[in-house]
């Protein structure tokens, strides 16, 4: 039985989400300094901020964070104790995700999810989730979510999902999961003019999506091109940082580290990126990915190609903050235009 | 829900060394806690993620058999950080693993056929396993000839000679070892592997191949098995890459779609063929 | 008519396309056209054909000399500022080319437009006349703009710039549904504002004629900044900007002076520190990592343009080359006769402070 959407005044934002925040954990975009903005947990209503497009650090943090201590160990003579972080104490709730975001959490599952070794860390956090999408009203110019399966409105992944109406948030109710913050005294019914609002704005939204990327048929096209001399110069002014891979919502690889301290100590994982030289050199030095070049190959390889082998969707969900934030410009646009080419 | 990163808690039970070099030394690990033991089964060729506190962690072939009870054998090679740290744990302390992981040899394949064993230097170790194992009575009896031939740079860098010893007793196994040079007290052959295998010329029809060594080794030796007209799909080799979490998530030791770690490190050359060559 | 920067456009190009049908280098390293408004790309000529995508902006704000680790095998053509021929010079004098293997086309610097302060300008106003320059403030207030219940209905998402272009000393700017023409001289990077140094120091060509290195602000003016501060304010400054580091290591990739071959952050045994987001890892790395350029820096400002979170970065290595400056009368990347101060030892280096 679905419920009817509802409507949240921005001047009662403080209010609901303070009401939120007495039986949920909040995970919502802070705003780290002026137009910087990344997901973090909200110690007060007053924390977040909405103005952005998106955000620079993708909401993956959500499910994922860059830094996580996986167990903690003690020393007891010859004996070790171990505890376990994975146990997530309170129901959490994720708010304002853009659908791109969202749409990365399906394909993080794919990876986390897996039967055969499950991820308890990221499973676990994810089972105790509620997710609040945030529809785009203004897709930027380098979003390309549509070539990707997605949409600025699309709802699906989302338990929750709010569209801002000017005045007001519209809110529907998606899952059962989102319908257990109905009763939210904040909340009014939504009117047929704020219905009418909200289609107007998502085809609004769809309209302004730009040129779309061609991305079908890319997985076959890169089957036969692992030594095309394409990647000779794509890979040539990629400084090889982790910008574009920390930013990115599906990029998922991670290290692992002990961090020893007086009695013991904590064994946490890290973000990491393919794009590193030392993220695949081996302790004799050899270096199976010698140079920017093979790297470079890697990531577009694995997103276009070897990730889709293995769960039939790409590793990309056109949110576009590498080409916004990468220090050299480099456009995964253009290296898609130029693999379709070749 | 049972977490994959957890390690479980071993005890060492003896520590030896390997070889002249002192840089290979075989731990015997046993299990502290009886439901670990009973519930951890493997199969030659699967490896685990060894464990240490404060270290960190790293990756090696069970070099012991499922059929040796009551402990696990690994052979470290000390190169950094953790294999470091492993050469100067002693019998008593307690350390971690995690696994059994990844893939193993494709025992079910060789019932009925000949079974080609080509090991060079420290990559022996899951070689160890499977010689053990295919040698027991009742697997023994479904294989038809057993060929091994072993090679090290020279006489004391060869890995397990107790082992290389009662083997060459065997009636039921042709054992030939070689080293690179040999020196005052070596009696056996000197050659190199892919030398010894042309010399040793096994029949390829009906035999499966298992090739674990040094890149150098491998692209030598492999021109060899194409010559006696060894099929892609009746070679099999164990790679080695960089690992970290070891269950197919951290995403460092992929080729191509497949992961060393998950999908391998037991692959045929007709799956390797297919796969993109960042891997050398 | 065209602009005098067409024609220094049209200059890089002639001199690329005749540096390579010589054979006088085997690349040229320079910039093309980028593909979002307010910026260029590095490019990588390797025929005089390819070098008519060569242009010339004041978008152009990389520091090209960051790629001759990657390429000293080759004979290179680079396209220079003056900051960027100082890291050059730098470079040279720590021996990482050969030293004919570089030829420099110098550009007099007409100082680059810094595409952070345009579009927070936008983003903040969206209307034409009412220029603020931004200045980034010691603390946030707890209760911001961008507040759900501070948005008024309209404004709550601001216009994404989609076109800008240079009209003289004007930068138009337009998004859908906004055009504004901006003064260029407020929108400048505050590194390029101090810069003392804009003409290329023993550049092969200069493409214009010599500009004024008069600099629009104190050259030291973000160092002294920080040192107004007292030390409690400052630490609050370093730890507010460093906390939001991602360890992505653009600031360190970005930089020409930044090329070891193990960098202390990666080194295992010993393990300086860990690779997470813990605040001491984050403080850390910044602070050595400045540290490491001390006497090297060039100021270009490289670091802080490549962060993808804005992370104020060159305050530290002004203040470093300050001091530098003050002991050892020595600025990186100007002269080539004398080596860096950390690299040598002089009798008569001041040691006051050794007590």
């Amino acid at each position: 039985m679905s419920l009817k959407p509802a409507t949240l005044s921005k001047k009662e934002f403080v209010s609901f989400l303070k009401q939120v925040m007495q039986t949920y954990d909040v995970i919502a975009p802070v705003e780290l300094a002026e137009g910087v903005s990344a997901y973090r947990k909200i110690e007060s209503p007053e924390e977040v901020s909405l103005t952005f497009h998106n955000t620079q650090k993708s909401a993956k943090e959500g499910f994922f964070p860059q830094s996580e201590v996986m167990f903690r160990y003690e020393k007891e003579g010859n004996r070790t104790q171990v505890t376990s972080t994975e146990e997530v104490d309170r129901p959490r709730l994720i708010l304002a995700s853009r659908p791109c975001d969202i749409q990365a959490f399906s394909l993080l599952d794919q990876v986390f999810s897996a039967k055969e070794y499950t991820d308890v860390y990221f499973l676990k956090k994810r089972e105790m989730t509620t997710i609040v999408g945030f529809a785009c009203n203004q897709p930027l110019s380098t979003c390309f979510c549509t070539s990707t399966g997605g949409g600025p409105f699309t709802r699906e992944g989302s338990d929750i999902f709010l569209v801002d109406l000017g005045e007001v948030y519209w809110v529907e109710f998606l899952t059962e999961k989102g319908k257990a913050l109905s009763k939210n005294e904040f909340l009014r019914e939504a009117s047929e003019g704020d219905a009418a609002r909200a289609k107007k704005l998502e085809e609004e939204a769809l309209k302004r999506m730009n040129v779309p990327v061609h991305l079908d048929g890319i997985e076959t096209k890169l089957e036969q091109m692992l030594e095309n001399p394409i990647w000779d110069g794509i890979h040539e002014k990629c400084l090889g940082c982790g910008a574009c891979t920390f930013l990115c919502p599906t990029c998922h690889c991670f290290d692992i580290a002990d961090e020893v301290s007086q009695k013991g100590g904590q064994r946490v994982r890290n973000w990491d990126t393919c794009l590193f030289s030392l993220y695949s050199m081996e302790t004799s030095g050899h270096n199976p990915r010698p140079s920017g070049r093979e790297r470079t190959r890697q990531r577009l390889m694995h997103k276009f190609n070897y990730f889709p082998k293995n769960f039939q969707k790409i590793a990309c969900v056109g949110c576009g903050r590498c080409i916004l934030y990468c220090p050299v410009n480099f456009d995964i646009r253009q290296a898609i235009r130029e693999i379709n080419e070749k | 829900m049972k977490n994959p990163y957890l390690p479980i808690p071993m005890v060492v039970k003896r520590t030896q060394i390997e070889t002249a070099d002192r840089m290979l030394r075989t731990l015997e690990l046993g299990f502290l806690r009886e439901e670990d033991e009973k519930a951890f089964r493997f199969v030659p060729g699967q490896f685990c993620e060894l464990s240490l506190f404060g270290k960190g962690e790293a990756p090696f072939g069970i070099a012991s058999s499922p059929t040796e009870k009551g402990s696990l054998k690994f052979t470290i090679n000390r190169a950094g950080v953790v294999t470091t740290a492993l050469h100067q744990i002693t019998q008593g302390e307690e350390m971690g693993i995690r696994g059994p992981l990844g893939n193993s040899y494709p025992i079910e394949l060789f019932q009925g056929k000949n079974v080609l064993v080509i090991g060079g230097g420290f990559a022996f170790t899951t070689l160890r396993s499977l010689i053990i194992y295919l040698l027991q009575p009742e697997n023994r009896s479904k294989l038809k000839d057993i060929t091994v031939i072993y090679g090290a740079r020279n006489p004391g860098l060869l890995l397990y000679k107790e082992e290389l010893a009662d083997w060459q007793k065997r009636s039921d196994m042709k054992l030939v070892v070689t080293v690179d040079a040999g020196d005052k007290d070596w009696k056996g052959k000197v050659g190199l592997v892919p030398n010894v295998l042309e010399e040793v010329g096994p029949a390829s029809e009906n035999t499966y191949a298992v090739i674990c060594g040094p890149p150098i080794m491998i692209k030598f030796t492999f021109p060899k098995l194409m010559t006696l007209k060894f099929p892609n799909e009746r070679i099999y080799t164990s790679l080695e890459k960089r690992m970290k979490c070891g269950i197919g998530k951290c995403g460092r030791c992929n080729i191509g779609h497949l992961y060393v770690c998950k999908d391998g490190p037991v692959f045929s050359y007709e799956q390797l063929g297919k796969l993109p060559k960042d891997y050398y | 008519m065209a602009s005098s920067q067409e024609m220094v456009q049209q200059k890089i190009r002639e001199k690329a396309k005749e540096l390579l049908a010589k054979k006088e280098v085997d690349l040229v390293i320079g910039f093309g056209e980028g593909s979002l408004p307010l910026r260029a790309t590095p490019i990588f000529v390797r025929t005089p054909e390819e070098a008519d995508r060569l242009v010339w902006n004041s978008f152009c704000d990389n520091n090209l000399a960051t790629y001759i680790h990657k390429l000293s095998r080759f004979k290179l053509g680079i396209v220079a500022k003056g900051c960027d021929a100082r890291s050059i010079m730098a470079l040279g004098l720590e021996k990482r080319f050969q030293p004919d293997r570089i030829v420099l086309i110098g550009v007099p610097c007409q100082r680059m437009v810094d595409r952070r302060k345009v579009k927070l300008h936008v983003h903040r106003t969206g209307l034409p006349g009412n220029v603020d320059i931004i200045t980034e403030s010691a603390s946030l207030p707890a209760h911001k703009a961008g507040h759900p219940a501070d948005l008024p209905a309209k404004k709550a998402v601001k216009g994404e710039i989609l076109r800008a272009r240079e009209e003289g000393d004007q930068l138009i700017v337009e998004g859908n549904d906004f055009s504004v023409s901006l003064k260029k001289d407020d929108f400048l990077y505050a590194s390029c504002k101090a810069c003392t140094h804009r003409n290329p120091i023993k550049a092969n060509v200069v493409v214009r004629d010599r500009v004024d290195e008069t600099p629009l602000t104190d050259p030291y003016a973000e160092a002294k900044e920080f040192e107004r501060m007292s030390p409690e304010e400052r630490w609050n400054f370093f730890e507010r900007e460093s906390s939001r580091c991602i360890r992505c290591y653009a600031c360190r990739e970005a930089c020409p002076m930044c090329y070891c071959a193990e960098c202390f952050v990666d080194s295992s045994a010993p393990k300086w520190l860990e690779k997470g987001v813990a605040p001491s890892d984050l403080e850390f790395y910044h602070i050595v990592r400045a540290y490491h350029q001390t006497g090297r820096c060039t100021g270009c400002g490289a670091c802080e343009r490549a962060c993808p979170m804005n992370i104020r970065l060159t305050y530290m290595t002004q203040k470093l080359n300050q001091e530098v400056k003050d002991l050892f009368d020595f600025e990186a990347g100007t002269d080539p006769a004398t080596l860096p101060p950390m690299a040598t030892y002089k009798v008569e280096d001041k040691q006051e402070f050794i007590k």
